[in-house]
């Protein structure tokens, strides 16, 4: 667990994963479906969410399955 | 020297005969494990009896299986007794079984429990230990034979639900003596030289406990355990279980199941991100909704328009008090005339001059007092009398007392 986490801290340049993103976008997603949220912050959610659904479908579009055989 | 040649069928005819006429091979009772165990469809029983380094295959009739006293079942260790027979079609030979005792486990069982014990102390099993599978992994590797029906299953099931995950295939041997160095080599390599693949799925179609048993190797489970990628066991059908599987962060059933838990469906994932977007804006729009609700209600204007409609409507109760009142006084008023005329008319009757008119007369004194007892006058008095019409004054001039009438 603790190998991971510091494997991605030292991999910083890399595009934040699908995972990343997906997550964020269910935050973004469930924070735009509280009560008290105040409407500016509404769009902010709301504007980012789009964003990171656009993001993951992107990643998804791009899908380009490859099957490879390691030779001995 | 020696005899001309002879045909097939007459040397295997020949050791059959020398085979058969043995004394030990006649009656010999013969120590081994079980294996590749076959109850064949006719009530007949094929397998294998084997120790460390030779095997024997077996052949125990339905008539005699049926009188057995212990169940037999694969990688038990038995004593068998029974003869040698030769099956001249395919020359080779076999041990038809008359009996069968068993003698206690076999010794791959026995070294299956050892090393799971061993590994469970040490705490490989430990549920603590094992990692998450990616909910999106890029790219999967298989350790296993690049010809068996794992690799198959696996590849079919993944390319029908993921069109995006890469799958790497590490060909490996899955049995024999050199299967459980490759397969831990190559888990260990894949951890070292390929950092991109975030799972790998090790494993093989069913088979015998022999055939499966690399993956019951303490090599294998180390390296699985110490494996940075998490890693799905997926070893024979449901029922085996390996110690490869008690290490694996995720046991898998069959292949076909590991594959099916490694990788999303991509389609699904679609839909999903779709709906989650549909939602986003769902949300949005009524919680805009919800706020130009609030602003109307806290508008002046509307204030205003909501005042004004209040005094419309009080206005109207008042009017409508109004017009009450009004109906009330004129049905008081319409009772009281009522009430008047019949006193009007009560009165008329009652009115003097009315009796003066039937030619009565009234007799007052200077005072103006009626007379109504005569004898109160005096002689010589004045007195006036009012008729119907007119008026006249009078003097008493003789008085007559009488009773009251």
């Amino acid at each position: 667990m603790t190998e991971q986490t510091a494997d991605k801290k030292t991999d910083k340049n890399r595009k934040p994963s699908f995972e990343e993103t997906l997550k964020k976008l269910e935050e973004a997603s469930e924070k735009l479906k509280e009560e008290t949220v105040s409407l500016e912050d509404a769009i902010k959610y709301y504007e980012k969410g789009i964003t990171y659904y656009k993001e993951c479908s992107e990643i998804l579009e791009e899908a380009n399955q490859k099957i490879e055989t390691l030779t001995r | 020297m020696g005899l001309k040649p002879i045909k097939v069928s007459q040397l295997n005819s020949y050791i059959k005969r020398i085979l058969q006429t043995d004394p030990i091979l006649g009656n010999v009772s013969v120590i081994g494990e079980v294996s590749n165990l076959k109850f064949h469809g006719s009530g007949h029983v094929y397998f294998s009896l084997k120790d460390e380094s030779s095997k024997i295959n077996c052949f125990l009739a339905a008539g005699n299986l049926a009188k057995l006293t212990c169940d037999l079942q694969e990688g038990m260790e038995i004593t068998a007794n029974g003869y040698i027979y030769l099956y001249e079609r395919g020359g080779s030979y076999s041990l038809n079984v008359r009996d069968i005792e068993a003698a206690g486990q076999g010794d791959l069982a026995i070294a299956f429990e050892k090393l799971k014990k061993k590994l469970d102390a040490e705490g490989m099993f430990d549920p603590a230990h094992k990692k998450d599978l990616p909910a999106f992994p890029k790219k999967i590797a298989v350790v296993t034979s690049e010809t068996g029906a794992a690799v198959r299953d696996i590849l079919k099931i993944i390319k029908k639900k993921n069109d995006y995950v890469d799958i790497l295939i590490y060909p490996v041997l899955v049995q024999g003596p050199n299967a459980a160095g490759e397969i831990s080599a190559a888990i260990d390599d894949l951890n070292e030289n390929h950092r991109d693949v975030d799972v790998i799925i090790t494993g093989r179609g069913g088979g015998s406990m022999e055939e499966l048993w690399a993956f019951n190797e303490e090599i294998v489970a180390r390296s699985i355990y110490s494996s940075r990628i998490p890693v799905i066991s997926a070893v024979g059908h449901e029922t085996d279980f390996t110690i490869a599987d008690f290490v694996a962060d995720l046991r898998a059933e069959t292949p076909t199941a590991a594959a099916e838990r490694a990788v999303p469906d991509t389609g699904q994932l679609r839909e999903y991100l779709d709906s989650a977007a549909e939602q986003m804006k769902r949300d949005l729009k009524r919680l805009v909704d919800n706020r130009r609700q609030q602003l109307r209600l806290s508008d002046p204007e509307q204030f205003r328009r909501d005042i004004q409609g209040r005094i419309v409507l009080e206005q109207l109760r008042i009017d409508n008090m109004r017009s009450a009142m009004e109906e009330n006084l004129k049905g008081m008023m319409t009772g009281y005339k009522a009430r008047l005329s019949i006193l009007k008319e009560f009165l008329d009757t009652a009115d003097p001059k009315s009796i003066l008119a039937k030619g009565y007369s009234v007799v007052t004194d200077e005072k103006g007092a009626i007379v109504k007892d005569a004898g109160a006058l005096k002689v010589g008095q004045k007195i006036n009398i009012e008729a119907a019409r007119g008026q006249a004054e009078g003097q008493i001039t003789r008085i007559q007392k009488g009773e009251k009438r």
